[in-house]
């Protein structure tokens, strides 16, 4: 089945959406919409949302900054079209339980959010081997994401929290999170530090620290950093048996290296201790599938009836609440994000 | 295709270059010595590389000490021109009371965990329930192992099948082991490389056993710096232990024509830096450029660091493959 396709957003993750359909094969994007009219681009583009519903699409890919976000995934499903959307799904979520709605009373639709992260190679790996049962039960995990701020990272609409919702967290932070919920389920408990420390002119995080505990008494601590001047991702899970760790992600920028998973098994010794420092298993990964493989899911949901594993509305609402619940954790930041929603209303 | 790493700390050289270790070469040579001066044995002659089936005239010569052995032109394996029969081969492991290497106290018993937890994450990463496994021999080699896998292997049966002498082509018990038992798993660990024929190890297992048994492999191998460096002075180098001594390519050339899935390939041998330090350091006038200044210079944490870039480069002496029939 070859579905008709509206990308809405034609910007960088766009446009990696759209190379990623093509790989795919079932996908014909009919139309593309963006603020400025490509010259180059290889399909009709037009500058006004509604208008790539003249194209007739089945589909509509929203890749557009997160304020239009909900208004864009409800206009799609109200007009009966199956929806991709990048994460962070809206701002907060409040627009999370909008798109639901919308998701709700046009239950032959397929939403999903791009939460890529949990089909890289080394995350599904580390999956198979907890579920496996033989790591054992989960104690804990940490994991620390972060990058050197960005490009005109003072001026860059991810930093407009009118536009954005928040800082690092919400942008990159959220992908740990949702890592977490997916390996321990939802974190019901949480401390936070929010910080503000080198792009002190622009008014969101570029540090958050979280220590979070689920209702089975796992206990999970991140890292999301602007100020992460060596590009970072480390994800580690320590179960009953032994550990996992991922170190690096494939991304499109290729800043944080070869996805490696390490797993190790614990030796022990006639007293049944565990020995310190176990022989580890290394596997790296050099290939980012994970574009190919959220195109294939959406594509087999909508054109199979197979289920929506990654990147479900409900997982998008838990990990939007789990940052809001970071963010209010801290007394300071949450008076000031208070402060700030008072002089907006003013 | 998977290619992991094993990482961990390297091996006491005692274990692989002292007295017991010695004595073990000496007796495994000069079983192979009397061998050959028994007009009465049987050998076939090879005319073809056993991993990839290149021409044995397009090959070139590895060493001439005790058997000829040539070094594959197309897969970079090194084997013995000419091999005993099977029967001869087991009998002579037999009467060797002290043919298992000798005990290495706590590396041993490391050994034997890396094996069972390389099993364990196999089993998890193929999503496959590998209840029962069939240890081949190995328990023979290494007295400790079925101690070792009854007390670790918590939801795991284990059946062992000792080295015995066997029917005319050494498979036959094998063969009713496997029918009997329908193990989900086979351990093949240390024995591909001293069998006459290890295609017909290989197709006795993949024609016996239910299609989707995960076969594990653990083998010498060619690639290794070791035995790039090294050549037949290896302390590795046993012939009569070495008769088909596989590249990674070879052997993966080999399993896929005999009918299996690769699942992973590995090398996760721990002692090609410390063997070539010993070496090194132990033959004072030899001289190789860059390796004799490396390996007398190397400090024992570039040592590490040498052996673990030699297992990302599947470049060390031992090799692992998961198999899947």
């Amino acid at each position: 089945m070859t579905l008709r396709t509206a990308i809405i957003g034609y910007g960088k993750m766009g446009r990696i959406r759209h190379e990623a359909m093509e790989r795919h094969g079932g996908f014909e994007v009919v139309v593309a919409c963006d603020t400025q009219i490509d010259p180059d681009a290889t399909v009709p583009m037009v500058t006004d949302p509604l208008a790539v519903y003249g194209y007739d699409p089945d589909v509509i890919v929203c890749s557009v900054p997160n304020m239009m976000i909900p208004d864009v995934v409800c206009e799609a499903l109200a007009r009966g079209k199956h929806v991709f959307s990048e994460k962070p799904p809206g701002r907060n979520s409040q627009d999370v339980r909008r798109m639901r709605e919308a998701e709700a009373a046009n239950p032959g639709l397929v939403l999903k959010f791009g939460f890529n992260h949990r089909v890289h190679d080394a995350i599904e790996e580390a999956k198979k081997l907890i579920d496996a049962g033989t790591m054992g039960d989960l104690y804990f995990i940490r994991g620390v994401y972060g990058k050197a701020g960005g490009p005109n990272y003072a001026q860059n609409w991810r930093n407009d929290p009118e536009q954005s919702g928040g800082g690092i967290l919400i942008d990159q932070g959220i992908h740990m999170l949702d890592l977490f919920q997916m390996f321990a389920g939802r974190f019901t408990e949480v401390q936070s530090f929010v910080q503000r420390k080198f792009w002190t002119e622009v008014p969101v995080e570029d540090n958050a620290f979280a220590l979070m505990k689920n209702p089975d008494g796992v206990i999970a601590s991140v890292h999301s950093s602007a100020t992460q001047w060596q590009h970072t991702f480390r994800l580690e899970l320590y179960m009953r048996n032994g550990f996992i760790s991922v170190d690096g992600i494939l991304s499109a920028s290729g800043s944080y290296g070869t996805e490696v998973l390490t797993v190790a098994l614990n030796r022990l010794d006639k007293d049944g201790n565990p020995i310190p420092n176990p022989e580890c298993q290394e596997i790296r990964f050099t290939e980012d599938l994970s574009w190919d493989k959220e195109a294939a899911e959406f594509h087999a949901a909508i054109a199979d009836g197979m289920p929506v594993r990654s990147g479900t509305s409900g997982q998008a609402l838990d990990v939007m609440e789990l940052v809001e619940a970071i963010y209010a954790a801290d007394p300071e930041w949450n008076a000031q994000l208070k402060s700030r929603v008072i002089s907006a209303a003013e | 295709m998977q290619t992991p790493v094993f990482l961990d700390h390297l091996p006491d050289i005692s274990t692989v270059t002292g007295r017991k270790p010695e004595l073990y070469r000496l007796a495994r040579n000069r079983a192979l010595t009397d061998l050959q001066l028994n007009d009465n044995a049987a050998w076939h002659s090879r005319s073809t590389c056993p991993a990839c089936g290149e021409d044995i005239a397009r090959s070139r010569i590895f060493s001439r000490n005790f058997l000829p052995f040539h070094r594959c032109q197309g897969c970079n394996s090194i084997y013995s021109a000419k091999v005993p029969a099977q029967q001869e081969l087991d009998r002579l492991r037999q009467e060797l009371p002290a043919a298992s290497p000798p005990d290495s106290g706590e590396d041993r018993e490391f050994e034997f965990i890396s094996l069972l937890n390389w099993i364990s994450l196999t089993e998890a990463r193929t999503e496959t329930r590998l209840e029962t496994v069939l240890d081949y021999r190995f328990c023979s080699q290494a007295p400790g192992f079925e101690d070792a896998a009854s007390r670790l292997s918590h939801k795991r049966s284990w059946r062992f099948l000792p080295l015995q002498a066997g029917a005319e082509d050494g498979y036959g018990q094998l063969r009713q082991v496997l029918r009997e038992h329908a193990p989900k798993a086979v351990l093949v660990q240390a024995e591909m490389d001293r069998v006459a024929d290890p295609a017909l190890l290989l197709r006795t297992i993949r024609e016996t056993v239910a299609k989707g048994t995960v076969v594990f492999i653990g083998t010498s191998c060619a690639d290794g710096l070791e035995y790039e460096i090294l050549g037949a002075d290896s302390p590795s180098f046993i012939p009569l232990d070495r008769l088909n001594l596989f590249s990674v390519k070879g052997f993966e050339q080999l399993a896929r024509d005999s009918g299996y899935t690769v699942l992973e390939a590995s090398t996760p041998g721990r002692r090609d830096a410390v063997l070539l330090e010993q070496h090194f350091n132990s033959a004072e006038n030899e001289h190789i450029p860059f390796w004799s200044s490396f390996f007398r210079e190397a400090s024992k944490d570039r040592l590490r660091d040498l052996q673990i870039l030699l297992q990302r480069s599947l470049k060390s002496g031992v090799m692992r493959f998961a198999l899947q029939t």
